[in-house]
């Protein structure tokens, strides 16, 4: 029995990491310095975070008629 | 403050758009930006001028849709289903990574590919191929920025429950988004 997380443990930690701010464990640590794919995912997550956290400048737009419901809505309020 | 009768042309589909990202449904969307408004309209006294007038009702918008998620589950909550089943099996054999669903590398500049017009479209149909539970817990933590112990309470759920959502949630993302966006020429 390994006394380093498996890829399973290591990606499960590294999504609670994400959440709990908490600095990764040696064992985690060491696991990343010896496995690649681990490591992607780690940056994965973290970009996937960073793109999703953004408002999109690109998109559908109001339809007049939405727009002129909400035009009316401010008039009344 | 600017007169209100010029909002919807100046800040509407920016807002829309926003929210639409978040809430994925038109009406509900269309909804929470009159509320917006109105909430705005009602509290303008507050505005102090500190941040552009986009950015305050942005921070309206951020508050209902937060809402919107608290009221939802509370109509609908999340019941103990599968969503508490790991997910491993999808994506492990044993300790390891499936070599089909082990994370590739994603090449050239993938930061600004993630900040992309094309990332949020990406985004949407991977969050559109989610388990309603599992798309709620990500918009809400990942995209809203919500802390977990509140994320947690406004769906109703406890820490652990979310924890297993979001993982699940990045997992499938990861490999969503890579096969759709980051790396599609190696899927």
């Amino acid at each position: 029995m390994s006394l380093l997380p498996s890829c399973v443990e290591v990606s499960k930690l590294l999504s609670e990491a994400l959440d709990s701010g908490r600095p990764l464990g040696l064992h985690v640590r060491i696991h990343l310095s010896i496995c690649a794919v681990c490591r992607r995912v780690l940056d994965h997550f973290s970009l996937i975070r960073r793109g999703a956290a953004r408002a999109p400048e690109e998109g559908p737009s109001l339809s007049n008629e939405a727009k002129a419901r909400l035009r009316r809505a401010l008039d009344a309020g | 403050m600017t007169d209100p009768s010029t909002w919807v042309d100046a800040y509407g589909d920016r807002l829309f758009r926003y929210a639409l990202s978040r809430v994925r449904d038109e009406g509900s969307a269309e909804d929470l930006i009159q509320d917006v408004f109105i909430t705005a309209l009602k509290s303008r006294d507050r505005y102090k001028g500190e941040s552009s007038e986009l950015t305050w009702m942005t921070g309206i918008l951020r508050n209902k849709i937060f809402e919107f998620y608290r009221r939802q589950a509370k109509e609908v909550p999340l019941l103990p289903s599968d969503e508490d089943a790991g997910p491993e099996a999808e994506f492990f054999s044993g300790r390891h990574w499936i070599s089909s669903s082990a994370p590739r590398d994603w090449g050239g500049e993938p930061a600004r590919k993630a900040e992309s017009a094309e990332f949020s479209a990406a985004l949407k149909k991977c969050l559109d191929a989610l388990t309603q539970n599992v798309a709620r817990a990500f918009i809400l933590r990942e995209m809203e920025g919500v802390p977990p112990q509140d994320a947690a309470a406004a769906l109703g759920i406890a820490p652990a429950h979310l924890a297993v959502l979001l993982y699940r949630a990045r997992l499938r993302l990861r490999r969503c988004l890579e096969r759709s966006h980051f790396a599609p020429e190696a899927a």
